[in-house]
């Protein structure tokens, strides 16, 4: 599949087309090629063919995306950073990557010189601007396009020692989701949508909406993180966009659904809803079903380890009536996804376990990180052909072909979205030199977690409220971790009970916010 | 209906320094979020039949415990 091909040639055929909207700016397919063409030549002109990551810093801007391409067709994959990840973050992110070029598209005031190994931090979008301004024209050669095997992103989440992992997603793994998704979500005149892109490039949930947008040459609507914070904003930009199709986690559709004005007044075009990164509950695709008429709703479910979705299911009204929990759906065709118990042996239907993922879609490891992926993947035959596996972690059940979602197996939480591993915020709490230890919990509400706690005990005595003590602990852990990381509550204990294991007792801990 | 209110508020922000701190800065503390300012609004409708849409509010009006309880007083 030549993804960057595809989107060159609407560049090439219907130019004038915008293939992004941002607030009062437009991109033109015309100008995605020949941005991306001159910006890959650059980067070409630097590094050559030595495959090595690019990281591209920044948020919903224009020319995330022409970064983006302009790495695949220079042959590198990207590594996307949103700019919720903070600097000791994307410092750590940028050294275990060795990437050798950064687009700093966001011109945070980083001093990264030292990290990047050929010293090659673009540091704003002045510098990308220029660069590109002086390579217009030049077009890259097809052979430096990311082949088949060559990884085509690399995306960082929660680890639970503290440091974030690198998923490697090669073209192949892109080309069995993309196949598959394109068929399932299909709708009529597809060139003539337009696609909602909210979602992080950090988090693989955005893959769905860019590359199905970009390759059908219809026109991707951004949203970026200033408008959901105003409401008045967000609905004033979904009131002019026409969306078609919505892509976006559970939390924030949640979120629309709270202000009535959310129905087919304010978005009289839309005819899908596409939700995955969290657990889709009945009640809200009942609301949804009452606010929109004849709009699809997909759920789906795949760990950013299998490539965005691995399962998916098209909720109707019957469904969402009968069905509770919500089923995530039928396995992808290029996968087999079973569950198995702790020993790796298939489960009987009905039964639960371990949700196991064998196929094309399956990431080919963590980036320089064998210890881990030892633990994580495997390698298995389907029908004599070796395939890459991926043991998920989560816990589910097959019924009548479907897939069903339970739940975690460890500490690892969703929230709002995003993969949190319980152990990467401990971890790092560890870092500031006040505290000893520290335990995190989720505190959960019908069945989805609504915070995270922190309970930690100090190194001296503080003579300061435990109020401001808790909102220093904020601060410095903003240095370490992303904003969504910090935990809403912090109590401070003058020491942890232990179980009879003589580790802490956590279940004591949740009794204690109870 | 004030104390109703910095109950609900004690609640979605995890600690009682709202109701010392009338005029604390709710979003410059990280008391509230996007995600927070959801929960506030859920639990006005649900524990008190106080709905107030997204839409009609900026952060300004809902930034301290003070400001949240006039707007809701001025609504009547």
């Amino acid at each position: 599949m030549d993804i960057v091909g595809m989107i060159d040639k609407h560049g090439i055929e219907n130019g004038d087309k915008a293939a992004l909207r941002y607030r009062d700016t437009a991109l033109t397919y015309r100008e995605l090629r020949e941005k991306s063409d001159a910006l890959a030549s650059y980067i070409i002109d630097m590094l050559g063919r030595d495959k090595t990551p690019v990281v591209v810093y920044g948020h919903k801007q224009n020319e995330m995306i022409i970064c983006i391409l302009a790495c695949t067709k220079s042959g590198h994959p990207y590594i996307p950073i949103d700019t919720s990840f903070p600097e000791e973050r994307v410092r750590e992110i940028v050294e275990s990557s060795r990437a050798k070029i950064l687009f700093n598209v966001e011109g945070m005031e980083f001093n990264f010189g030292d990290l990047v190994l050929n010293n090659l931090v673009i540091n704003n979008n002045e510098q990308i601007k220029a660069i590109i301004d002086c390579y217009l024209g030049k077009r890259p050669g097809k052979s430096y396009t990311v082949g088949l095997d060559d990884t085509y992103y690399i995306l960082y989440t929660s680890g639970s020692t503290g440091k974030p992992k690198g998923v490697q997603i090669t073209l192949s793994c892109m080309e069995s989701f993309l196949k598959w998704y394109i068929n399932i979500s299909r709708l009529d005149n597809m060139e003539n949508l337009v696609f909602m892109n909210q979602v992080s490039y950090s988090f693989d949930v955005s893959v769905m909406d860019i590359y199905v947008s970009l390759i059908s040459g219809a026109t991707l609507f951004t949203i970026d993180k200033y408008m959901i914070s105003d409401f008045k904003e967000l609905f004033y930009y979904f009131s002019i966009s026409n969306i078609d199709v919505w892509v976006s986690t559970p939390s924030m559709m949640e979120m629309c659904l709270i202000d009535e004005n959310f129905n087919h007044k304010l978005l009289p075009n839309l005819k899908m809803m596409v939700f995955a990164g969290e657990v889709l509950t009945n009640s809200s695709v009942l609301k949804l079903f009452d606010r929109f008429k004849d709009i699809k709703i997909i759920n789906g479910y795949g760990p950013t380890e299998a490539t965005v979705l691995v399962t998916a299911a098209h909720i109707d009204k019957t469904m969402a009536e009968n069905i509770n929990p919500l089923p995530i759906g039928c396995p992808i065709d290029s996968c087999r996804v079973y569950i198995a118990d702790p020993n790796g042996n298939e489960v009987l239907e009905g039964e639960k376990g371990e949700i196991i993922i064998l196929g094309d879609s399956v990431s080919s490891g963590y980036y320089g990180n064998e210890k881990m992926s030892e633990k994580s993947f495997f390698a298995s035959y389907i029908g004599g052909c070796k395939k890459r596996g991926y043991k998920t972690g989560d816990e589910g059940y097959i019924k009548d072909g479907l897939v069903f979602y339970c739940g975690r197996m460890d500490f690892q939480v969703k929230l709002n979205g995003f993969r949190i591993e319980l152990g990467d915020i401990e971890h790092n709490l560890r870092k500031i030199d006040f505290i000893k230890n520290a335990v995190v919990l989720p505190v959960s509400k019908n069945g989805k977690v609504q915070y995270l706690v922190a309970f930690v005990t100090l190194d001296k005595k503080i003579n300061e409220k435990d109020f401001v003590i808790g909102q220093d602990i904020k601060n410095e852990l903003k240095r370490y971790v992303p904003d969504y990381m910090i935990p809403r509550k912090i109590v401070i204990k003058e020491y942890f009970d232990v179980n009879v294991n003589g580790k802490i007792d956590r279940k004591a801990l949740m009794g204690d916010i109870e | 209906m004030e104390n109703k209110i910095l109950d609900i508020l004690e609640d979605v922000c995890g600690t009682d320094e709202i109701k010392e701190d009338r005029d604390i800065n709710l979003f410059k503390s990280g008391l509230l979020d996007s995600l927070g300012v959801t929960a506030l609004l859920v639990e006005l409708d649900e524990e008190m039949g106080v709905h107030i849409a997204p839409t009609e509010i900026t952060r300004f009006d809902i930034e301290t415990p003070n400001k949240i309880i006039e707007y809701i007083a001025k609504r009547g």
